[in-house]
């Protein structure tokens, strides 16, 4: 009677009807039907992963065609931020663009040209004229796009995706990179001053 | 028809005497208590759950005929409204994200408040309090719940009335239609005051930072232990170095916001992965 | 003569078919009908007199529940009008707003409901850290509690993206960059880039299904808003009730 009990309630361990050979065959089974399953498991999860991940972008155009560097004057041209979301910006030796994303949670910063600084109104972060934190919480300076010129016909062509950011410095002034790391090809375009043009209004653009 | 049988499931009988006996692992919370003094669910909660229903009710209705949800004008990544302010239960995290670094305030912060009031109720050892409003019987806990929370709304006060333009800090009684000048002092990490006033190395001056931060959690741990030993031995070792790490975390934030506001620091820990 | 018509309903065969008991004016009938219904018996039959007075629970926890209700119900009326293309949603909540009948009504309810469900679910919390209510055995229930609070609040997130408006928008993006954050798995967070991830393959970019807010934001948000996250509410919400039966109500005795 207890025997019987014990083997209902354990069937399959009670000793002498299962041989060595036999526990040992189904610890093996027992181990490969977890495996198997873990395994599936794994790889549904994977497959779902991968599922969530679109292989085809159907996404706004990042390449702007922006004209020639004489329409643009010294300083900050906001001409393209609406379509393009970049600010040109030009200096005493040349042209370069930065895009106009907060490199603290991706707002649109906007400029304030009385005060010569890009402000943020998410957070408050606040940069110069040539991208370098000057206040608030962003980590890093914003954002150059690669500019180049139209072989054909010397327009300058701006693409918003290949971004320029080098490891900025922490200064007492702020988050800082030399202008001369950030003045490189394809990012920079030399060009003269514009005719008549002097940098003592505002000092950052010589 | 007027003959239905009404009756009770436990009939008093006053010939018969009866009692209500269970056993129970643990000292008995029912001791010496008379039988529970219940009441049928039908009609007695369900009638207050329905007046509550129609009181939510009629005060939404009120409420929203002077309030209507708010519609803004078309998304347009090119301009952000200023200032950009979140739905009012948001703030609290949109300001912190002024202080501290998005990794840090936007991901482990708030996954640390979720994991946090998770264990609460595993790292609160003290069995008094259960059933009924106490301050005086579990005075730490409440003040440890009560000062989160108080972090929560004085950020979320902050956000909605003392933020402007350009997330600017704006007193209520200045012009909240003017674009502010920055701040003439701008933020600065800890370790170039350290560099400005000591005249050491940078490389020394984040170290002193480190020693700051690293203290701040090891004294922070270690003092309690030795001060009120009953409290640490109640606790055990593991439960106590979580509760201290969570506890010591959120008063850091605390401290950092002040950091902040008064002496304009912007880091205490420079590494070259994460600053805090 | 009504007495007559009530007998005459109550004691017919198609209502004892569906209730299987009589009027609850006595207590038998009054401890069937909790049991025997679907909806009311997650109430045990009797409760302790005690358990009633408002001033322990202020009904925070039902008045939630009650909100999360009218919050299905209005959502479900405001997706008959609802496209999730970025060509669309905006002019469709223009309509809900302008031109349909009741749609304002509608859109307005949903939105306070759920700005009362994020504040009553922190009431309510409130409420059980302050009456020592998650003390063992209710620990995991306060767990449970949680995640039905952080629940709410991605719920509130994921429905603002829908409007398609400025708020709506950078709300969305200003949380989708926080992502980009995350440490180990973010594009932007510590040790992100070294392990390799990119704007084209970090956590963001599985939460926006692009790498800006777009066409695949809105219809994953959608999806999350009307699908995926009231289920896992639901659920939650089971296992909640459940364990306030089980573990036992924590009211005075």
């Amino acid at each position: 009677m207890t025997n019987l009990t014990a083997q209902m309630q354990h069937p399959g361990e009670t000793g002498d009807m299962a041989s060595p050979a036999d526990k040992g065959r189904r610890k093996f089974l027992v181990a490969a039907g977890w495996s198997l399953m873990g395994a599936s498991m794994a790889g549904t999860a994977f497959a779902a992963y991968k599922y969530l991940f679109p292989p085809v972008l159907y996404e706004p155009p990042t390449v702007f065609k922006i004209g020639h560097v004489s329409i643009y004057g010294l300083g900050v041209d906001e001409r393209w931020k609406l379509k393009g979301r970049f600010w040109v910006v030009r200096n005493m030796r040349g042209i370069y663009n930065m895009i106009s994303i907060c490199r603290h949670l991706g707002c649109t910063p906007n400029w304030f040209p009385d005060q010569k600084r890009f402000r943020c109104p998410c957070h408050g972060s606040i940069y110069d004229a040539h991208g370098n934190v000057r206040g608030g919480p962003a980590p890093r300076t914003l954002w150059r796009g690669q500019i180049t010129r139209d072989p054909l016909d010397g327009e300058l062509i701006v693409n918003t995706v290949i971004r320029l950011d080098p490891d900025p410095v922490q200064t007492p002034q702020g988050l800082w990179v030399k202008e001369k790391v950030k003045e490189v090809t394809p990012f920079y375009i030399e060009h003269s001053a514009p005719a008549g043009a002097s940098c003592a209004s505002n000092r950052l653009l010589c | 028809m007027d003959e239905k049988v009404t009756r009770e499931i436990f009939p008093r009988d006053s010939r018969k005497s009866y009692g209500l006996v269970e056993l129970m692992k643990k000292t008995a919370p029912i001791v010496k208590k008379e039988p529970e003094d219940t009441v049928y669910v039908w009609p007695n909660l369900l009638m207050i759950e329905i007046i509550c229903a129609i009181l939510v009710t009629v005060g939404l209705m009120v409420l929203i005929q002077f309030e209507h949800a708010p519609l803004r004008s078309l998304a347009d990544p090119s301009t952000t409204p200023n200032p950009m302010r979140a739905p009012w239960y948001f703030l609290g995290l949109q300001e912190l994200l002024v202080y501290f670094d998005p990794w840090y305030a936007g991901v482990v912060l708030p996954g640390m408040i979720i994991v946090g009031l998770m264990l609460f109720p595993y790292l609160d050892v003290n069995p008094k309090g259960v059933g009924y409003y106490t301050y005086s019987e579990r005075k730490f806990a409440v003040f440890n719940y009560s000062f989160g929370f108080a972090i929560w709304w004085i950020t979320i006060i902050i956000g909605t009335y003392l933020r402007g333009l350009d997330w600017q800090w704006y007193w209520p009684w200045s012009n909240h239609l003017e674009h502010m000048n920055p701040a003439l002092v701008t933020l600065v990490p800890l370790h170039l005051i350290f560099v400005n006033w000591f005249h050491v190395s940078e490389g020394v001056g984040k170290l002193f930072g480190d020693i700051i931060f690293i203290g701040y959690f090891a004294l922070g741990t270690i003092i309690p232990m030795i001060v009120w030993k009953p409290m640490y031995k109640a606790m055990g070792l593991w439960r106590y170095l979580t509760f201290s790490f969570f506890f010591l975390s959120m008063m850091g934030v605390a401290l950092k916001i002040v950091l902040r506001l008064l002496f304009n620091i912007k880091y205490v820990l420079v590494t070259p992965w994460i600053n805090i | 003569m009504l007495q007559k018509i009530k007998n005459e309903i109550v004691e017919s065969q198609i209502f004892k078919s569906v209730f299987r008991h009589g009027y609850p004016d006595n207590d038998l009938d009054r401890a069937y009908a909790i049991f025997s219904s679907v909806f009311l018996h997650i109430h045990p039959v009797k409760v302790r007199r005690s358990a009633l007075r408002m001033r322990y629970t202020f009904c925070l926890g039902g008045i939630t529940l009650f909100l999360f209700i009218i919050l299905a119900v209005t959502g479900i009326w405001l997706m008959f009008y609802y496209t999730p293309y970025t060509g669309l949603a905006y002019r469709n909540i223009k309509d809900l707003q302008f031109v349909i009948f009741g749609g304002n009504l509608m859109r307005d309810l949903h939105r306070f409901a759920a700005h009362g469900m994020v504040l009553f679910v922190w009431l309510h919390m409130t409420r059980v850290f302050l009456t020592g209510a998650y003390k063992a055995p209710r620990e995991f229930n306060w767990v449970v509690g949680v995640v039905l609070l952080v629940n709410t609040l991605v719920l509130s997130w994921t429905g603002y993206l829908l409007p398609w408006d400025q708020l709506a928008y950078w709300a969305v993006t200003v949380g989708a960059k926080m992502a980009s954050y995350t440490p180990l798995i973010g594009q932007n967070g510590p040790w992100g880039p070294q392990l390799g991830f990119l704007p084209t393959n970090d956590i963001m970019f599985m939460l926006l299904g692009g790498t800006v807010v777009g066409q695949n934001a809105l219809i994953r948000f959608y999806v999350l808003h009307c699908v995926v996250l009231p289920l896992v509410v639901t659920v939650f919400l089971a296992v909640h009730f459940w364990r306030i039966r089980k573990d036992g109500f924590s009211g005075p005795l």
